[in-house]
Parts: C-alpha cells; structure tokens; sequence
C-alpha cells in the first residue's frame, strides 16, 4: 500500500489541482506542501517496515495489468508491480525530501499560473516515485517518460530567457535516451519468459504462489531444451525474470548464448550500450551532457533543485537496477571503458566547471563532475564502489539542491548570476556567507560531509577494482583538487573583498538590495546542511541499508 | 601488543576532542567580549587533560576503536591511538596555543568580529588534536582536511581585503594537491595491506615494505602540509591572517602535522622513498634559507626560516632520524612561536612590517628585544641555546647515515645542512640589525610613539623566550645526548662526531657576523630579486600550471558550446531541416503525382463522361467499331 500511495497520491493532487477554480490561488501551494509532506511520512514509513538485512525487493504489490495471448508469440504480460530494495529505498526517501524543499522554494518565487505550475509539480512528483519504485520494466518505462512531460513544460514555461531553447534540447535528448531505452526494453521482452506464470500456463502447478525456486529451474531447463510449447510462454517485463540470465529463450536475440552479430558488435552488447547511453543521458555522462547546463541556467531554482537532486539520479539507479544488472556481461567487458568515461567527466566536468562565469553553470558542470563518480563506482564492481556510488547520489542530491538553492537566493535579490557581479558578499550577507561556505566545502569532500564520503568510497572501490587500472583512479583523484580550485575561486571572488554588486538599473545601495536570507530560505537551507552533515558523520545510516542488496547484486560479477 | 585505553583516557580523549569543537560551534554565537577568556579556559582544560594523558600512558599504544562504515566485506573504523609521541604533541598544541590565545586578547582587542577568531582557533586546534589522536589513516586524513579548513578560515580571517581571499584559497589549494598524493597514498595502503590501522601497519617486523610509490603518495600530504618543495609558496602568503594565527602555524599545528605524520608511518617508508624524502628535505632547507635571506618582510623573513627548518625536519625524517626530528620540532615550536610573537609585538609598535622602516629598537622594546634575541640564537643554532641541541641531533645523524651509504654523493646532504645553518644564522642577525640596530627610518610613527604591549602580550612571548634556552631539554648544553626527550624517544645509536659541534658553531657565528656587517644591496639586483621571489617558483606555477589550467578549461568550455552543443544542434537543425524537405517532398512531388493522378483521372472521366452522352448513336457507333476491331484483331 505505502509504495502505490507515493506514486498515487501526488497524482491524485495534481488531478485535485487542475480541477479547482484558478481563483483559489494561495490553496494551490498549500495543497502541494501537505502532500509532498505526506510524502516524506510515507517514505519515513517505507524505511520503518523495510528489512535491512535483506537483499530481495520488499513491499512488494502486484496485480495483473494485460494478458494477452498471441499464439506461437507465447502469452504477453505487463503488470502492475512495485517494490524496493536497498538500492531503491535511499533514492525514495531522498526524493521525497527534495520535492519537499522544491514547494517550499517555489512558495514566493512562482507567481504565474500557480494552478499549471502546481499540477505539473505533483505530477512530477508521482511519476519520480513511479520511477523508483516501478520493478516492470514497462510500467517503469511508463513513469520515466511521463516524467518528461511535466519537465519539458516547468522548464519551458516558468523559465529564464532562453527557456524555449533548453526545454526543448532537454525533451530531445532525453526523448533520444527513451527511444534507445524502448528499443532494448522491446527486444528484451521477445527474449525473455516469466517462469512463475510459464508454469501456470503450462498446467505445472495451479497458482503462482506455489511456484518453488526449483520448479523455476526445472522451467528454465525445459525452456532452454525447447520442452516448452512456444504458445505457452509467457513473455515478461518483470526486472527480476529479465535480470536471470536462465529465463532467455534459446536462439532470442538477446540471449548471451546465441549473440547474433548486428554491425560487427554481438546484438547484447549493441543492447547494452544503447541502454546504456539511454541512461548516460539522464546522470549525465560526458559527452552526452550539454542539455543539462542549459535546462539548469534557464528554469526556475525549484526545478533546478528537482533537476540536480532527484532527476539526474533516475540515471544512475538506471545504471544499478536496469543496465548493469540485466547485463553483466556487458558491464564486465566493458568496465575499462565505463571506468574511462566516468573519470572522463569527473575531470573534463570540473575543467569546465573552473571556466563558468555563471554560477548556476559552475554548479551545472560541477554537478556532471559530481555525477562522474557515480559511473566509476558502478564500473568499479566492488562493494565500496558500488556502495559509494549510491550513497554519491544521495549526497549529491542534498548538497547540489543546497547550491541550486543557494544560486537562486542572489538571483530573487538581483535577477543576475554572474559570478563577476558580485563582491564581498559577506558584508551584506554573513548568514548567507555561512551556509555557502558549508554548501561549498561539504561539496569540494571536506570530512564530516557527506561529499567525502561519496567520494571516498568510490574513489577507494574503483582502486581496488580488478576491473579497472591504477592510473584511472589516480586521474580521477585529480576532480577533488578541480572542486576545490572552482568552488574556492567562486567563493574568494564573490565573497571576499569590500562589498560591492554590479549596478543595473539605478545606482543601488548594496546592503538594500542585498537582504539577509529569510526565514523561508532559511528553512530549506539549514535541513539541508544538517543532513549533509549527519550522513557524512555517519554513513552507517545509508551503508546499512544498501549493503544486503549490494552483496548480492555482485554476485553476479563475482570471478571464478 | 596493543592495549585497549582505560575509562580514564578514552574520556580524556572524548574530552580533548569535544572540548575544542565544542568551543567552535560555542565561540562562534559568543559575545566578542567573553569570547577570549570562555577560549582560554577551554584550552587550559585542554593541558591540563593532555597532562593527565601524558601520565597515564604506556609502553604501549593505547586504542579506542568504533565502527565508521560497513561494507559488505570490509568495515572502516574510527580509532585513536595514544602514546608517548601523543602526549608530547597534545602538551605542545595546548601550551602554544594556550600563549598564542593570551596574546590574542590583546594583539586583537579592537577585532569586532572576536568571537569568531577564537572560534576558528579553537577549531584548528581541534583539527591538529584529532591528527595527533588519530589511530588510523582515514581519521587522520580528515582532521588532516579540517587544519585545512580551520587555515582557509584563519588566513582569510580580514576577509575585507581580497588578498586574505587569495591567500587563504591559494594554502588551501596547494594543500590540496598534496592531499590528493595523500589519498591515493591511503588507497594503495589498503590495497596492500587492507587495513588503514597505524597500529597495524607499523608493527614491528610487519614484512617487507610493499611498494615505494605507497610511501612517497604519502609523503606528498606532508609536502603540502609542511610546506617541502615544490609546494612551499602558501607559507609565506599565509601571513595575511592575523600575526597571533601565524605564530601557532609555524609552531605547534598545520605545519608540524606534516612531520608528525612522517614520524607516524615512517616504518612504511621503502628506503628508496626515504632517498628521495631525504633530498626533498635538503631543498627545502637550502630554498628556504635563500628566499629568507633578501626579505624585507619582517614575517617573511620567519616564513621562509620556517620552511627552511622543516626542510631540516623532514630530511632527518628520511635519514631515519625520527627522534631527532621530533626533537626539533619541539624545540623550533618554542622558538618559532617567540620569534613570531615578538614581531607582533614590533609591528604593534610601529605599524607596519618592512623591516626598512624599523630600526633601532632595542631601546624602544627591551623585553621584546631581549626575547627576540634568545630566540633568534636559538633558531640560529648557537650552543646554550635549545636549537643547537636539536640541530647537532640532526646533523650528528645526518653524518652517520652517509657514512652507511658508501657513496661519496650522500655525504652531500649533511654538508649542505651543516651549510644552511650558516645562512640561518646569516638572515636572522640580518633581521636583528634591521629591527633593533642602527637608525630608526620609520616616517609614519614616531620612535617616541614606539612602545612595549601590555603584559599580556610580552608574558607568553617572555615564556617562549625561556623555553628557548638548552637547560629545559638536557643538562649538557653542547650535547642532546643525556635529554630526556631521547629516553622517552630513543634514537639510533651514532657515533659522535668531536669535530661537528665546533665546526657548525664556526659557521654560525661567521654566517652572523656576515648578517651583522652586510651592506643591503640593490632590491634589483638578479640576487636578490631570486631570493625575495623566492626562486620565482609561483611565477614558474603561474605559467607552467595555473595559466595553462585555465586556459585548457576555457578551451574545453568552448569545445562544449562550439563542438558538442553545435553537433547537437547541427542535429537539430538538420532534422528540422530534413523536415523541410519532406514536407517539400510531400507538398510537391508526392502531393503533386497524388494532384496529377487525380487531375488525370479527372480528364480521364471528362473523356469518358464526354463519350457517355446518352445519344443512341454514338453507342451503336462505338459498338460498331470496336466490333470491327475485334474481328480484324481475330482475322
């Protein structure tokens, strides 16, 4: 119940939303915060009655959804089935937060067609939880493409000057991501049988439930000997059948034992790259990153928040659940050049970050350099690795809604954002001062901030990795001098020295226009700050959780 | 084997670490005008628990271990570990800090922004403690990043003036490409070893040392921390935080972690590593001694002594002196500390640090001369004094070790140590003339106006100044021998070189006469130009790292509009443009055979429909001939 309440709800008050008179303005908001505050309950809940010791998917819910019999296709299924793990469950609770923190940020700066912006927001929040917590691949599809459409329009509308043109590179390429997705998502399903309900069609046993580990296996022999009446196979979109390599059909064309070769590459590799760019696209992954410094410069700082600190997450947990595990074989050929293409934008995202006038843009690149980590955790295929790489999105989820946050303080102020407008800010603004210099230091991985420890862990796991060479990691080291070289230069410019602002309009008195930080964005940014801390104090908190669900989702990587 | 600490100690460590992170998060919201005594009072609690500690330790380590991070597989931990070396330096960074604080509330009595100065002391003492305490490596890389923090913090303290910014950001950047030698230094220990425990790793006989590049990744942390060459040219910049901070920098924290942490993993060092950590050393020594000699900075002029000395330090370190150089870290804190509170001292008399406008000062400032005399004789190395116990420890060892080597090039590097404390000598009497000696030449104030601090500014420098002398340290003032610093830490067994003592305390007092009676040259001569810029290493940074850096991020931020973003938006574009084109396609070509079908059929139906024209004749008549047709075709 709790996990289709998350995705449900927020949808229901989108509905609720569209349907009220545009007259009732000011209830708008308030409907998002209580339930986007009953997200975070909800959440709270999932993490109460979830196991840690396990590693299987809990809280499960299921219901058949479509059953179609296609005759020699065997029987097609797509069901309604959610459920999370360890990997999953940090994400929801992360997610649950930040949308939180994005009403609050969005109380006072949206102003315009409060109705369509909050609509879409809950909209955006169901199909983020959908996302997360869907384990059909199909029904996850769905989530992740519907996801794209309250984005294209909270960018597209409420955004800066140049919003037209970044919501619509934002749609295209991650529309291309999709198409890459569905594809592979289409040709896994023709490979694959769902043996649970093979073998209640093929009159085995009477109900699902009865359904032993070792009849699966006996299905699966059958399947492979082609005992098994092509009629009744029943193909599947269910993540735990297609990540068991047992349940490809002999000679489908994802099955690693038949590989047929399409463009010199055998067609599971071809599979998993295309899955894999899919999601590189969403974390993102140099060189297919260039739409998210133009969608994080042109909408508005709550979408931004949502954008760095949830959005570019789905990526990275695509990598875990979808990508990595449906293809070992890939992953494991391939983790050299994973590990090269993660340490690629570790480095070429922090040079880049170094560049930016923008302080929207610098947070941007830094937030491609952040993400970099996570690629070379995963491709690491160790358990800090793959550990860190998990506890990196939560971090980084945090600490980039922080910085996001942070950039959209001066921007209400001045409508500027140019880091070379600003000087001496402390004067004005020592409050704002203080946080900015726990929101900078917590990212350039100061210990006792949950940056470090994402850091640490993938950076150590990528290192002791049998997979990927020495030299990369130490490469890779080189982005924590690269965070610490933009953030601090950032922060010496715009901080240090007498006070001063780039005039625009009129002649302006600095402290006039430069407020200290109100007791709203007080409130998003001290729980935010906390947070940082307390997970970098003690990473136990996210580790256990991850841990049962990380072990044995190596298994599968584990060499003879 | 290790024993685990009694209640006794793991509350007095609780203690020594709560104490000052407390104070922080305290200080920090703390009226300015109980800030320094609430300061003060946190860091003689501080001493008085780290003399608790120093009792009760052991022959052996003593641990306090908790769980950090669980792994599937491997589990990380928090651990600290105390013994005799501990204690030594948790009384050292109380008792200087503890001065350096008592200095503070004069030296900055007028500061408005008080309360957060001692805060952030209070923080880099925390941060310096934590590294002290650390039982492992991760614990002590992340105190080792808070010293950087509390530093960042403290240099960029005026934070009005851009040039505290530049400087705080610069120290934290270098040490940061030392920390990153550092971290790879932990990765390739746990790689090895799988276990980041000091006890551990420095068990005796553990097996042979693995690897050279483990011990040398870690010595770049110390490279960057204690300010070896290449990375030395934060030190100096680091003087634009307020002098007080400058004095526990030099002295007891940032600086000695780098040595601390030598003496911490020395047994990890290979000994090509301790080769190289040995000539490292020697450079910093002799870049140092050089870049001091032409300043006209008072605090300069200490900055680089400083890097000079540890240059001395860390070269011990790879000599395998590791008493030796403990030794001298202990005395040099004494006496840095002094030497940098008496030129606070000087700078609040006359207002500014160029040492061209001082002058005379003796008469002006008699205890602050007094003080900074016995100091300055005992950086210099001259005997009574506790820097020519130190320095002939070194030396003596120094001499040995090449002596083991069999190769004449070794015997370089004592020589050229014995040479820089020539040069110290050299600077520090150059120093003492320009401030205290000849005519006064300062335009701004007056000599009149000239005069001593209070005394609670001249009691810690008077105090250091005592402890500068060779009575606290051994009895014999020529010989460290029979110290009781080498009982707690034995060093290695020597042989005494008769002819050593006699021969540096020549040099020294030549080195100082020269100082005395130089005539200051030209500020452009080529000489000292290379001095004063210190071997224009940041202008070599400048275009060989920063410059290039930047621009390789520019070219890459355009290569990311103009080649990535273009190509998506070529793409774009030709989509668009692709769709232009079909809709042409569309509109004329197959909308245009679909209009020209439609227009055939038309006139095809005109045709027809024209024949259709209901008049029987013309039925009969095509009936006819298509008849006839017929036939001829069948005939």
């Amino acid at each position: 119940m709790i996990l289709s309440l998350l995705i449900f709800l927020p949808l229901f008050g989108s509905l609720l939303v569209v349907l009220m008179p545009e007259n009732q303005a000011s209830q708008f908001r308030r409907i998002a915060l209580v339930i986007t505050l009953i997200e975070v309950l909800l959440s709270a809940v999932a993490y109460a009655s979830f196991d840690k010791t396990l590693a299987g998917y809990q809280l499960l819910e299921q219901a058949d959804w479509i059953t179609l019999p296609l005759g020699n296709m065997g029987i097609a299924s797509i069901r309604y089935l959610v459920g999370i793990d360890g990997m999953s469950l940090p994400l929801v609770i992360l997610s649950a937060v930040v949308m939180l923190i994005g009403v609050i940020s969005s109380w006072t700066t949206i102003t315009t067609r409060t109705r369509a912006y909050f609509s879409l927001y809950l909209l955006l929040t169901g199909t983020i939880m959908g996302c997360f917590v869907a384990l059909d691949f199909f029904l996850f599809f769905l989530f992740f493409e519907f996801m794209l459409l309250p984005m294209y329009f909270l960018i597209g509308l409420w955004g800066g000057p140049r919003r037209e043109y970044a919501s619509i590179k934002f749609f295209l390429y991650t529309l291309l991501g999709s198409l890459l997705i569905l594809l592979v998502m289409i040709g896994l399903y023709l490979s694959v049988m769902d043996p649970v309900s093979t073998a209640v069609a093929t009159g085995v046993v009477a109900s699902p439930s009865a359904v032993s580990d070792e009849l699966i296996r006996t299905i699966q022999a059958y399947l492979q000997n082609g005992q098994l009446n092509p009629s009744q196979i029943v193909h599947t979109f269910d993540m735990r059948h297609l990540a068991d390599g047992g349940n490809y059909l002999p000679n489908a064309f994802l099955n690693p034992a038949a590989e047929p070769i399409v463009l010199g590459l055998p067609a599971r590799m071809l599979a998993f790259w295309a899955v894999f760019i899919g999601f590189a696209i969403k974390l993102p992954i140099v060189p297919v990153h260039t739409w998210l410094p133009d969608a994080h410069v042109e909408a508005p700082t709550p979408v931004s928040v949502i954008l760095a600190g949830v959005l570019l997450k789905i990526g990275g947990y695509g990598f875990l659940r979808i990508v990595w595990d449906f293809f070992p074989d890939g992953a494991a050929e391939y983790a050299q050049a994973l590990g090269v293409l993660g340490t690629l934008s570790i480095v070429y995202g922090g040079l880049n970050a170094l560049a930016q006038m923008d302080l929207k843009k610098m947070i941007a690149y830094s937030s491609v350099s952040h993400m970099g980590f996570v690629l070379l955790g995963v491709a690491s295929l160790t358990a800090e690795g793959i550990n860190g790489a998990i506890y990196q999105m939560v971090s980084h989820g945090i600490l980039s809604a922080m910085l996001f946050l942070i950039a959209g303080v001066l921007y209400d102020r001045t409508y500027d954002r140019r880091i070379d407008s600003y000087r001496g800010l402390m004067q004005p603004m020592p409050q704002y001062t203080t946080l900015t210099a726990i929101a900078f230091f917590a990212s350039l991985g100061l210990p006792g901030f949950s940056g470090f420890v994402g850091e640490l862990f993938t950076l150590m796991g990528s290192f002791q990795s049998q997979w990927l060479p020495g030299w990369l990691t130490a490469v890779a080291t080189t982005g924590i001098l690269l965070a610490a070289a933009y953030f601090l230069w950032t922060f010496q410019r715009m901080f240090f020295g007498p006070a001063w602002i780039r005039p625009f309009d009129s002649p302006q008195d600095v402290t006039a226009v430069l407020a200290d930080l109100t007791a709203r964005e007080k409130l998003m940014l001290i729980p935010l700050g906390v947070m940082a801390l307390v997970l970098g104090l003690f990473p136990n908190l996210i580790f256990n959780l991850t841990n049962a669900t990380v072990a044995q989702w190596l298994m599968k990587f584990a060499v003879e | 084997m290790p024993l685990d600490a009694s209640p006794l100690l793991s509350a007095s460590v609780a203690a020594l670490l709560t104490l000052p992170f407390a104070g922080f998060l305290v200080l920090l919201l703390t009226h300015r005008r109980i800030a320094g005594a609430l300061a003060i009072l946190l860091t003689s609690i501080g001493l008085a628990v780290s003399i608790v500690v120093a009792m009760n330790v052991a022959e052996q380590p003593m641990l306090i271990q908790t769980n950090w991070a669980t792994l599937s597989g491997s589990s990380f931990g928090i651990s600290f570990q105390v013994d005799a070396l501990t204690a030594l330096m948790l009384i050292l960074v109380h008792f200087v800090a503890l001065l350096v604080q008592l200095y503070s509330l004069s030296y900055l009595h007028d500061e408005p922004k008080l309360g957060r100065y001692f805060a952030y002391l209070q923080l880099f003492v925390g941060a310096m403690l934590g590294i002290v305490l650390a039982g492992n490596l991760l614990v002590l890389y992340a105190f080792w990043e808070l010293v950087g923090l509390a530093s960042y913090l403290l240099i960029g303290f005026y934070t009005d003036r851009p040039a505290a910014g530049q400087a705080a950001k610069k120290a934290f950047l270098m040490n940061r490409v030392g920390d990153i030698g550092f971290l790879i230094g932990i990765f390739l220990t746990y790689y090895y070893f799988n276990t980041l425990e000091l006890i551990s790793l420095t068990a005796p006989n553990s097996g042979e040392i693995p690897s050279t590049a483990l011990g040398l990744c870690l010595f770049m942390g110390c490279v960057g921390k204690s300010a070896q060459f290449p990375l030395l040219t934060w030190l100096p910049d680091a003087m634009e935080g307020p002098t007080p901070v400058s004095a526990l920098l030099h002295a007891a924290t940032m600086v000695a972690a780098g040595i601390f942490l030598l003496a911490r993993i020395h047994p990890l060092l290979s000994p090509d590593a301790l080769v190289v950590i040995t000539v490292v050393g020697t450079i910093t020594t002799l870049w140092g001694g050089y870049s001091a000699v032409f300043q006209t900075d008072i605090k300069k002029v200490l900055a680089f002594s400083t890097v000079s000395q540890l240059g001395l330090m860390v070269a011990a370190m790879g000599t395998g002196n590791v008493s030796g150089a403990m030794f001298h870290l202990l005395t040099h804190a004494f006496f840095k500390a002094g030497l940098f509170l008496s030129a606070g001292a000087v700078i609040h008399a006359v207002h500014t640090q160029d040492m061209r406008h001082m002058g005379g000062l003796r008469k002006a400032l008699p205890t602050t001369f007094i003080a900074y005399t016995v100091c300055a004789a005992a950086l210099s190395g001259l005997p009574f004094f506790s820097g020519f116990l130190s320095k002939e420890a070194i030396l003596g060892e120094a001499f040995h070790w090449s002596s083991a080597q069999n190769d004449g090039l070794s015997y370089l590097v004592p020589v050229l140590l014995l040479l820089s404390s020539g040069v110290t000598a050299f600077y520090m009497v150059r120093q003492w003339r320009l401030v205290f000696f000849g005519d006064y030449r300062n335009d701004v104030v007056p000599l009149s106006q000239a005069h001593e601090p209070d005394w609670l500014m001249r009691g810690p420098v008077l105090i250091l100044a005592v402890l500068s002398v060779w009575f606290w340290f051994a009895l014999n003032p020529l010989s460290a021998h029979s110290s009781w610093f080498f009982k707690l830490f034995p060093a290695t067994e020597g042989q005494n070189f008769w002819w050593l003592a006699p021969v540096s305390i020549g040099l020294v007092l030549i080195g100082g006469w020269l100082g005395f009676r130089m005539r200051e040259p030209h500020s452009q001569r080529s000489y000292v130009r290379l001095s004063v810029e210190y071997g224009f290493l940041d202008t070599m940074y400048h275009y060989v790292f920063i410059n290039p850096i930047r621009k390789l991020a520019t070219l890459l931020n355009h290569a990311d509009q103009r080649v990535i973003d273009r190509a998506v938006n070529g793409a774009g574009i030709s989509t668009v443009t692709l769709a232009y084109l079909a809709s042409g396609l569309d509109r004329f070509v197959i909308d245009g055979f679909v209009n020209g079908l439609a227009w055939c059929i038309s006139r095809l139906g005109r045709i027809t429909r024209s024949v259709q024209n209901g008049l029987v004749q013309s039925y009969i008549t095509a009936a006819v001939v298509g008849l006839l047709l017929i036939l001829w075709w069948l005939l």
